[in-house]
């Protein structure tokens, strides 16, 4: 019995020799944090490189990237957070930080003199990551804008001077010019490839004047004239073949396209501006201001860093997500990934295409702030396929579009509920 | 001495077995038995993936009663296993009558048959997508150098519903061959011996020798097609997303859809217990069929 009882005895002591070792060391410990990440073009690439510097300084701290296609992140996060097991840090869109306010971890005070870290923010940017109760539940790392990218080479083929006609044009001259472009460019069959995507939709949307969710973000307000104006115009550019049917009924790519030079111009996400820098080089290409309707609009979004609560290794994460996010640091990421920043601090000099980025952020600044309140909203999030789906099903003529429009409000109004 | 042999009977005669089997059913209870319970008792609850869980009762099923999306996906789902049970029977059939004798070098054309059932469906996915593609799609390139029109292969309702029936039988007939040529190569070779003595033709061969021979691997094929297409998603998802529009979205889309973007689980777990009981009424209907034939012979 002895025997056993001494046995008991040394287990417990060398156990607690070994709890007090941990804790000494534990200023030293390896922690490797998780970072969850989706890529547009190298980011993931650009984000190590910037952090390089914070990781040689801090030897014990790895990092464990795990990469994860745009299509299966918001599901990936989800099951994670669901899981318990959420990524120490995670890049997240306008849509995600939406989505997962709740689980995302509040920085107000686990950053140390929060609001003057937080002032150089951009504040559009900020409003996206800000809850209905303060928190600030992200750090905003770029500031992205939808806009138009056109073949300059077919529309100076065509006669037009691309750039004078965009600095005030409207959709309608949009439209007369895109019908002389296609119809003068032998072997061209298609005016615009316009990405599949409600958000980049939107951006007709608001220039039309409508919106998606009311003042307020309590209930939907999509089934107005403006928006079965939109969805009207939207299938008259299908109908004329100025948008080809490929992209939005057969998911063919409009990069793909615009790169191939199969379509005159491209509307999407400013961050294509880095991917056509390095890809297209058979044709002289051009960022244009978005043409007017009631309003010329783009529409803001960007992507932010955050950690999630229960994250394994919270006050490393937040350390780096800070060095990441300071100045220098941003101004690297952004000028190697050809992105706006979105610190309004940020002096960034591109190497090139700067007056691409000069235009989008021009109709940025002309975009009004209820394009950022329509999409913080998550149930934009929950309802995102099927607005796509109600959209094409009026393009086929299986519903009016009156009826599409009716179908969204009253699917998004169920998910307010 | 009695006692002690009943003893290592009865051992050999239930425990031994039970024994034997008791690694996979573990497993099955784990991974099939439990998670189809769990969401059973799912489809009771409104159970959110971020958010509370609360008891629902039956209003999940309720729901499913005016849920447009879901019968238009169930009728989708319908309508591509009619086209594609009847079609890949045939196809993987007619591959196994030609690549079930022993001649020499037929494993070859067996193995050529099978490289489609080994390529992951997201991978057939993308290279049909970039084969059929309206614009940079190589078929339609093909055609336009040839003078011809080029098709709207996956930007038709129509057309979209006819490339994703023949690219699942494309893939999945060499899958099914190798169940038909098991079963056509167990069939004794005697028969065929008195039929040729007896004057019978090749069709008569067939029809009479190994088509009755071969029904019970025809219904299990029939059966697992059937399940199979019922489930059909990453193919589908990759190749058209559901489109155009709703036009090839089939109820395991909706289910995820419903699942992971709308986030009710709960309500996606109802659509998942309807579609087990429709695989389930149809899986009996076949065995009950395939009974009646034999009871009629």
């Amino acid at each position: 019995m002895k025997r056993i009882l001494a046995f008991v005895c040394l287990v417990f002591m060398v156990g607690v020799v070994f709890a007090n070792g941990n804790n000494e060391s534990s200023a030293n410990e390896e922690v490797t944090l998780s970072v969850l990440w989706f890529n547009d073009g190298n980011e993931s690439d650009i984000f190590l490189d910037t952090v390089s510097d914070y990781l040689e300084a801090n030897p014990n701290i790895k990092i464990d990237l795990q990469l994860v296609s745009f299509g299966d992140y918001d599901k990936q996060l989800k099951l994670m957070i669901a899981g318990g097991s959420p990524p120490d840090i995670a890049r997240v869109t306008t849509s995600h930080v939406a989505t997962f306010s709740n689980s995302l971890l509040p920085l107000n005070d686990k950053i140390a003199d929060f609001d003057s870290y937080i002032d150089p923010f951009n504040k559009a940017s900020l409003a996206f990551a800000t809850k209905p109760n303060g928190e600030i539940v992200a750090l905003p790392t770029e500031a992205t804008a939808n806009g138009m990218i056109v073949n300059v080479d077919l529309f100076t083929n065509a006669g037009i001077d691309i750039k004078t006609l965009s600095k005030t044009w409207t959709w309608d001259d949009w439209y007369a010019a895109m019908k002389t472009v296609v119809e003068k460019n032998e072997g061209l069959n298609y005016g615009l490839g316009f990405d599949f995507s409600p958000h980049r939709w939107s951006t007709l949307l608001y220039a039309a004047g409508g919106r998606f969710v009311n003042e307020g973000g309590t209930a939907m307000d999509f089934d107005s004239p403006e928006t079965v104006d939109t969805l009207k115009f939207f299938k008259k550019l299908h109908d004329e073949k100025l948008i080809p049917p490929s992209i939005w009924m057969g998911s063919e790519n409009p990069q793909e396209l615009f790169q191939a030079g199969l379509v005159a111009s491209h509307i999407g996400g400013s961050w294509v501006i880095n991917k056509y820098n390095s890809s297209i080089t058979a044709f002289k290409w051009a960022a244009v201001n978005m043409p007017k309707r009631k309003i010329r609009s783009s529409v803001a979004g960007g992507k932010f860093i955050a950690s999630f609560k229960g994250a394994e290794n919270e006050a490393e994460a937040v350390k780096l997500m800070m060095h990441f996010s300071d100045q220098e640091h941003n101004a690297i990421y952004c000028k190697e990934t050809f992105n706006l920043s979105a610190r309004t601090d940020a002096n960034i000099t591109f190497e090139s295409r700067s007056e691409d980025f000069n235009i989008m952020a021009e109709d940025l600044a002309m975009t009004p702030a209820l394009t950022a309140e329509d999409w913080k909203s998550p149930v934009l999030g929950k309802i995102y396929s099927y607005i796509r789906e109600q959209i094409i099903e009026g393009l086929l003529e299986n519903q009016t579009m009156e009826e599409s429009a009716k179908n969204i409000q009253a699917k998004g109004n169920e998910a307010f509920k | 001495m009695a006692t002690k042999k009943r003893a290592a009977s009865s051992f050999h005669q239930i425990k031994a077995p039970l024994l034997f089997l008791a690694p996979n059913v573990i497993i099955f209870i784990i991974f099939i038995i439990y998670p189809a319970l769990s969401g059973i008792k799912m489809s009771f609850y409104d159970w959110s993936i971020l958010g509370d869980t609360a008891f629902a009762g039956f209003s999940n099923y309720k729901y499913l009663i005016n849920d447009e999306m879901f019968w238009k996906t169930l009728g989708n789902s319908l309508r591509f296993v009619v086209m594609v049970v009847p079609l890949l029977t045939i196809a993987a059939l007619g591959v196994a009558l030609l690549v079930a004798g022993h001649e020499k070098g037929i494993g070859l054309y067996r193995g050529l048959y099978y490289i489609p059932t080994l390529l992951s469906f997201v991978i057939v996915g993308i290279s049909w997508r970039w084969l059929l593609g309206d614009e940079i799609g190589v078929i339609n390139y093909i055609i336009k150098l040839s003078g011809g029109t080029p098709q709207r292969w996956l930007t038709s309702p129509l057309m979209a519903n006819i490339s994703l029936v023949f690219i699942t039988v494309w893939c999945q007939t060499g899958f099914y061959m190798v169940m038909f040529v098991g079963g056509l190569q167990a069939i004794p070779g005697s028969l065929y011996e008195a039929a040729k003595i007896d004057g019978a033709n090749t069709w008569q061969m067939f029809t009479k020798i190994k088509f009755p021979m071969i029904r019970p691997t025809t219904l299990v094929v029939m059966v697992l097609a059937t399940i199979n297409a019922f489930k059909a998603f990453e193919l589908i998802f990759v190749l058209t997303k559901g489109g155009p529009g709703v036009s090839t979205k089939f109820l395991v889309q909706n289910i995820y859809q419903v699942a992971f973007e709308e986030d009710k689980l709960g309500y996606a777990a109802a659509q998942a217990v309807i579609l087990m009981m429709v695989i389930g009424i149809l899986t009996f209907v076949q065995f009950k069929l395939n009974g009646k034939e034999h009871d009629n012979e």
